[in-house]
Parts: C-alpha cells; sequence; structure tokens
C-alpha cells in the first residue's frame, strides 16, 4: 500500500508541473479584487448613502407630520405620506445590511415587521398605555404601522377627532427617527471595523454581509410573495399578509429591494461580489446571477396592479407564480453557488468544524 | 506482533499522555460549555438527527443537558489527576459518546476521535503511577506496562493520520487543489501571507504537502533520528491549520497527542520532574505482582479493534457512485477538511387527496446549523422529511375561505448541490416522495448522479 502512494505521489507530482503551466496564462487576466477594498466601496458608495437618505426621509416624514399635526387637512395628509413612501422604499436598501449598529439595537424588526396588526394598533391606542419598545409590539410599530395608520380609510378623520391616534402616530415616528439617529451615530464609528473585518470566520464583517445579503433576499422571496400567495399554506392565499396593504405599493416595495440587491451585488459600479466572482474565475456564475435580477426585476414591473388584487385575481395566478419560481431560482445562485465559490460558512453561529 | 505486543514496557509514556490527554478533555468540555454550545447545539434544536440504530438515544429536558457536559469536565479532571481512574474514564467515554450519538449534525472527526480515545483509555491502566490512585492504594503501582497498552494508542492516532492521508488520494485534491484553493484565497487580505495564499500553485502545495503529511508522519515519528524534524513538522501543520481554518482544538489535539510517539526517556525525564516537582514519594510495593499471561480475549479484542479501525473507513467501496457526492461510508473515516460542499434544499410537503403543497421554511424546525449539514447529506434529507411528514400529519390550513385537513401527506425535496467549487447540480430529483423511501445502510439509488 505505502509502496503504492508513494509511486502515485511521484506521477503526480510530474502531472502537476504539467497541470501548473497550462494555467499559468489564464491568472494574467484576472482582475484585481481585495475583499477589503470591496467592503470599503461598500459601505463608502451604498450603505452609508443609504443611511443618509433614510435618514433624511425620516426626519422630513417627521417634519411633515409636525406640519398636518397642526393643519390637519388632506392635503397634508398626503405629504406626510409622500414622504413615509420615500422612506419605505429607502428602506429597502438599507435593511440589507442587518449587521453591526442595525442588529444591534433590532432595528430591522423594529423598522421592518409586516404584516402589521391593525387591532393590536387600535387596541394600544383605545388603551393609551403601551410600550412600543416590547417585542410583542412589534407588528404594530415601524413603517408598516405607519402603513396602516396613514392610509386606511378612516385615516383623516381619525387624525382629525382621535387626539389618542395622533399620539401614537407621533410615537411611531419619533421612535423611528431616534433609533435612525442611533444607527447613524452608530456607523460612524463601527465603519472602520466593518472596513477592515475581511476574514473567514462566521463572525467577520464579510460573513456576515454574505449572509445578511442571502437573508435579506429569501426574507424578500417568502415574505414579500410566497407567504401571501399561499406557498406556506397548501397554496391558499393570505392577501392580509401582504406588505404595505393599505397604500397598496407592495409590487413597487418589492421591484425597490431586488434592485437594492442587485446595486448591492455589482458594488454599485465598484468593487463587489460580482467583482470576486469574475477574479475566481466564475463569470459564468456572474451573469447568470445579473441576468436572473433582471428577469425578476422586469417580471415584478409587470403587474399593473395591487398585489392583493393580483392574489384575489384567479387569473393572475400563474403569473405570480412565474414571478415567484424566479425569485426562488435565485436563491439557489447566491446562496449555494455564490458563497461556495468565496469560501464563506453559512452560519449564524461559531463552531468549530473539521 | 502478538508477543510483542504483550511484551512489558516502562509505563512512563501512558502515565505522561493519561496527564496530558486528561488536560485536554479537561480544556475542551469547559471550552465548550463557556462557548455557549450546550444551548446552541442541544437545547435551542426542536429536533435531532439521531444515527441510524441509535435514534433512541434523546437528549435530557432543556438546561439538564448541562448535566453530562459538567460530569464530563468533572471526569476529565479525575482522569488527569488519576483518580477513581476506571471509573472515571468509564464514565466520560459514556458521556461524551451519549452527547454525539445525539445529533448527527454536530459530527465532527476529532470528536470521534475522542469518543474512540476515551475508550481506549478505559481499557489500559494509565493510573498505576503518579496518581491520586496510586497514592491511595500503592499497591497497584508499578514502573511496567504490557507494551499494547500504548501500542494501542499509537495504532489509534496511526490510522487517523493515514487514513486522513488516504482519503486525500482523489483528483480535486491533487490535479484541482479544492477545496484548499476556495478556502485558501479567502484569506487573501491576510497581510504579508495573504497575496501568497491567493496564488493556485499554494494551494498545490498545501494539498500535496498536507496529503504525504498524513501519509507519511506516523512513520517519521516512530524513528528515532526523524522524530525532533517529524515533531516540528506536526507543530508547524497543525498551527497552519489552525491559524487557516475553522477547525477549534482539533491542532491542539493532535499536537499533544502525537507526543506518545516519544521515547521512553523523553516520558520518563517529563515524569521525574513532575514528580519533584510535586513531592511524589516513590514506594513501589515490596512484591510487584507480575502481569498475568495475557488472556485470550484481549488478544483477540486488539484483533477486532483493529480489524474494525481499518474497515469501517474502507466500507465506500461497498457503494457505488461518487463518495463526496452520496456520502455513504462518509463518516468514521478520517475523511477531515477534505471537500467544500454547499447546499440549497427546498422541501414541499402535499397533500395527497387535493395534490396542494406547502412549501418549508426549513429554519422553522432546524438550527442554522442543522439545517446547513442536512442540505448537502442525504440520510439527513431523508430523516427530516420523516420529520415533516410527522409534523404535517394532520394539520389544518385555511384562509378567509376555505380550510383543508393535511392527512398523510408526501414529502418532496428539490436539493442543488455545489461541490469543491464546482457550479450546483441537481442533487435529489423533486419526483420521489421521500416519506415512502427507506432509511437504511443500503445504496440510495434516488440520488442524482453526480457530473464532474
Amino acid at each position: 500500500m505505502l509502496k503504492r502512494s508513494v509511486g502515485y505521489v511521484l506521477l503526480l507530482s510530474v502531472a502537476l508541473l504539467f497541470s501548473c503551466k497550462d494555467k499559468v496564462g489564464k491568472d494574467e487576466d484576472n482582475t484585481p479584487f481585495n475583499k477589503g477594498d470591496m467592503l470599503k466601496n461598500v459601505s463608502a458608495n451604498i450603505i452609508l448613502p443609504s443611511l443618509s437618505q433614510f435618514d433624511a426621509d425620516i426626519s422630513e416624514l417627521k417634519s411633515s407630520f409636525i406640519t398636518f399635526k397642526n393643519d390637519p387637512t388632506s392635503a397634508n395628509l398626503e405629504e406626510v405620506k409622500m414622504h413615509w413612501k420615500s422612506g419605505y422604499l429607502t428602506w429597502q436598501t438599507l435593511k440589507i445590511f442587518d449587521f453591526g449598529p442595525i442588529r444591534n439595537i433590532g432595528f430591522k424588526s423594529a423598522t421592518g415587521t409586516y404584516p402589521v396588526d391593525a387591532s393590536k394598533i387600535q387596541s394600544n391606542i383605545n388603551a393609551g398605555t403601551y410600550n412600543l419598545a416590547s417585542a410583542s409590539n412589534l407588528d404594530a410599530i415601524g413603517l408598516s404601522a405607519l402603513d396602516y395608520l396613514l392610509f386606511n380609510d378612516q385615516a383623516l378623520s381619525e387624525f382629525q377627532t382621535n387626539a389618542a391616534y395622533v399620539v401614537y402616530t407621533d410615537e411611531v415616528i419619533q421612535k423611528l427617527s431616534s433609533e435612525t439617529q442611533t444607527i447613524v451615530n452608530g456607523w460612524s464609528t463601527y465603519r472602520g471595523t466593518f472596513n477592515e473585518s475581511t476574514g473567514t470566520s462566521s463572525t467577520s464583517a464579510f460573513s456576515e454581509f454574505v449572509n445578511e445579503f442571502n437573508r435579506d433576499y429569501e426574507l424578500a422571496k417568502t415574505a414579500k410573495i410566497g407567504i401571501p400567495i399561499g406557498k406556506a399554506n397548501l397554496g391558499l392565499t393570505n392577501p392580509e399578509y401582504v406588505e404595505a396593504r393599505y397604500s397598496g405599493i407592495s409590487f413597487e416595495l418589492l421591484v425597490e429591494s431586488v434592485k437594492a440587491l442587485k446595486v448591492t451585488y455589482n458594488g454599485s459600479g465598484g468593487l463587489g461580489f460580482d467583482d470576486y466572482l469574475v477574479n475566481l474565475e466564475r463569470t459564468d456564475l456572474d451573469d447568470i446571477i445579473n441576468d436572473k435580477f433582471d428577469i425578476i426585476i422586469s417580471k415584478a414591473e409587470g403587474f399593473s396592479m395591487t398585489l392583493e388584487q393580483a392574489i384575489n385575481d384567479p387569473s393572475m395566478v400563474n403569473q405570480l407564480d412565474e414571478l415567484y419560481l424566479h425569485l426562488q431560482q435565485q436563491v439557489v445562485n447566491i446562496k449555494t453557488d455564490m458563497t461556495a465559490a468565496f469560501g464563506v460558512l453559512i452560519t449564524y453561529q461559531d463552531n468549530d468544524g473539521d | 506482533m502478538k508477543a510483542g505486543f504483550f511484551k512489558q514496557t516502562a509505563i512512563a509514556p501512558l502515565i505522561m499522555f493519561r496527564i496530558i490527554f486528561g488536560a485536554m478533555l479537561l480544556f475542551s468540555s469547559l471550552r465548550f460549555i463557556m462557548k455557549g454550545w450546550v444551548e446552541t447545539q442541544y437545547i435551542e434544536p426542536q429536533f435531532f438527527f439521531g444515527y441510524l440504530g441509535f435514534e433512541w438515544v434523546k437528549p435530557l429536558q432543556g438546561n439538564l443537558m448541562y448535566i453530562p457536559f459538567v460530569i464530563m469536565a468533572i471526569a476529565a479532571l479525575f482522569i488527569m489527576l488519576g483518580l477513581f481512574y476506571r471509573v472515571s474514564t468509564f464514565i466520560f467515554f459514556v458521556c461524551f459518546t451519549y452527547v454525539e450519538l445525539l445529533d448527527k449534525s454536530n459530527y465532527l472527526n476529532h470528536y470521534y476521535f475522542i469518543s474512540l480515545m476515551s475508550f481506549l483509555m478505559m481499557l489500559v491502566p494509565a493510573h498505576r503511577d503518579f496518581s491520586i490512585d496510586a497514592k491511595l492504594f500503592p499497591k497497584i503501582r508499578t514502573k511496567e506496562t504490557a507494551s499494547w497498552h500504548i501500542g494501542i494508542l499509537k495504532f489509534q492516532l496511526a490510522v487517523v493520520y493515514i487514513f486522513a492521508g488516504l482519503a486525500k488520494l482523489n483528483a480535486d485534491w491533487f490535479f484541482e487543489a479544492q477545496p484548499l484553493r476556495t478556502w485558501l484565497q479567502a484569506h487573501h487580505n491576510l497581510p504579508l501571507v495573504g497575496g501568497l495564499l491567493q496564488e493556485e500553485i499554494t494551494a498545490y502545495f498545501f494539498s500535496w504537502f498536507g496529503c504525504i503529511y498524513d501519509l507519511f508522519i506516523v512513520f517519521f515519528l516512530m524513528y528515532k533520528r526523524t522524530r525532533p524534524f517529524a515533531y516540528v513538522a506536526v507543530i508547524v501543520f497543525h498551527i497552519v491549520t489552525w491559524l487557516l481554518f475553522p477547525i477549534g482544538v482539533f491542532p491542539w489535539v493532535m499536537i499533544f497527542s502525537t507526543t506518545i510517539f516519544f521515547g521512553v526517556k523523553f516520558h520518563q525525564q517529563l515524569l521525574n520532574g513532575l514528580k519533584k516537582l510535586f513531592k511524589w514519594t516513590e514506594k513501589l510495593p515490596e512484591t510487584i505482582k507480575s502481569i498475568p499471561s495475557p488472556k485470550p480475549f484481549v488478544k483477540y479484542g486488539i484483533i477486532l479493534f483493529s480489524a474494525i479501525q481499518i474497515l469501517v473507513p474502507m466500507r465506500f467501496l461497498a457503494y457505488p457512485g461518487d463518495l463526496f457526492w452520496n456520502e455513504e461510508g462518509f463518516r468514521f473515516s478520517w475523511r477531515v477538511m477534505l471537500m467544500h460542499k454547499e447546499g440549497h434544499a427546498t422541501f414541499y410537503v402535499t397533500d395527497k387527496a387535493s395534490g396542494r403543497t406547502i412549501e418549508i421554511n426549513n429554519t422553522d424546525y432546524l438550527t442554522v446549523r442543522q439545517e446547513d449539514q442536512m442540505m448537502t447529506q442525504p440520510d439527513m434529507i431523508l430523516q427530516f422529511a420523516k420529520i415533516l411528514k410527522k409534523e404535517f400529519d394532520g394539520k389544518t390550513f385555511s384562509n378567509s375561505e376555505q380550510s383543508i385537513t393535511l392527512r398523510d401527506p408526501a414529502v418532496h425535496a428539490e436539493v442543488f448541490v455545489s461541490l469543491n467549487g464546482r457550479p450546483s447540480q441537481l442533487f435529489i430529483d423533486k419526483k420521489h416522495d421521500l416519506t415512502e423511501l427507506p432509511y437504511n445502510l443500503k445504496h440510495r439509488n434516488w440520488i442524482e448522479t453526480f457530473e464532474k
């Protein structure tokens, strides 16, 4: 056995010399890539601009609400709604980065939990005593709560006649605003840590970024489309699970979310996952992923109605299923193929391996 | 060989090994508890992936799971001190093996190694000098012991290394330098060495050197003249792997365990040093009971154990198809850091009557670690399907218009896997109702064929 092994090794040494020779030329064409530079690009050109945009949107939301509070006209409410909407769209670009300061205070779930529990909001308002920071109120705060508070049929008259309703809305906006400040401050110190953390352990910023990117994509697939169309419910539709049901902007949010993921994937023109794949000689995969993003975006843009209307229209079943199928297929590309190429551990807990 | 195995030899190496091994067990038991892994690996999961034939091994409720770990730490301390040695080694072996049998998603080769070593330690008299037992019962003291007591431990280490080396004799490892090429390039940001680790040639060098190291290190450790160089190689090799890969204490286990290959003189001096330090008084019993001639069952036991150790890692030869892809005969075979497998599995639970389907979110039932392990291992995929069937049988689903109760559901899975940097391929086709498939050791022909 041993003698044979020695022979085997010698034989292979010769083979190696030849196999290496072939590959020398190929390496020269490699685009230079460095994870540290990628993280710098992502924080400088994606995360921080998105965060400051969100910060601006929320403060405009806040000031427009003050205006509306003092003068509760329908026109002023439209102003609030408009700022809410641009904040919610910006949120799609920020929620990908659920690590560091955002994770530390549970900002993703506090801001973006849906479906909203309208009856819980109503009972909170009626009771007058509530703790918006408690976990049980996660589906009664954030952008989805505002979707209900600003857009339900009675909204304007409630604002005009029900002081408790105004106070509740005000507190939801205040909470959102002060937490956004915490994130902005947190990122000013975390940025350096993020840029430097290029390691391979599951707790490095690079691994967290890859994992959260995947997680956010899967969340978009499952929560924005899968659950409402009944994928987890024997195909029995659940329109009450639709995101932003009262304003009806769920398709816009989906499109924005997938676009944001695509931009992030491509490093917004700078170094991103795409360049890493090209560097690893996986241009094929990079093309597949970008093509799939484009297909998903165009399919999602192909609906001329709200998601809830589409769900309730039996003739739309196939179109929704098709959209979902494309969303589903991309998971394998990014979660399996891309992370396998990067050599990242898909795990959110530290452990030994062998 | 048989005669040699029962020859008398100095007991010092065995005593030193007991102390070193006990200290390592103590350290790793405490480390496991401190890292919070009892919680994440044995308390948090709702379901466990038992081993075939051992599904009756069940976890304790909630925080009671800490008990076996605390007992392990105490037993490890007792092993190190040589206190109630036979009982302590037995208890450690039982607790450790119990914990390992609970869930195969936690399987690691080095845990299997510790299980085997603690089993062997239970059988050898490593407490017959410089131990509390020897202090309390001076009668057991001895200067010599049967050479198989040490030989069997060396044999076990040799099995680990040589089979790990043989496992590396495959095309991916040799001609593609995979998975090391994937793993090493991920370190390209390390100062000084990062650029080098990104080079293809480095991956080839690591792959080839690693294979040669595993195949031959034991032989170089056995010969006195090569031993010092070999041990330097052991230290360098394992520290490099410790720095580059998430393999926890394993490198340290090997660095310390291989000291058993050192000569008697070395161990004798070390032991004498320790004895001096602890003011140990040598009081050999007046009449040293001559070791009784070995009973035949000992001989047969050794032969049987060795045969199992050699045959188990080779059982993969009985299966058709690609070993890395099908993973039939993969565990318990010292296939360490050998492949990079990523998978994605979507499970569908179907109501046979209406044909309606539910898509499963795996992490509603599994921890991330369990899901990650399950998605690339066919036996675990099958086990999960059976878990899902049980979970969903009789469940009612409804919306505002109708409600359907699932009876005797079918479970299908569509699984894609990427092996050693290749593009992902279909691993399990959605066409199979997994609940209809048998869970046994036979070849699983429902796994899609691997295309290189």
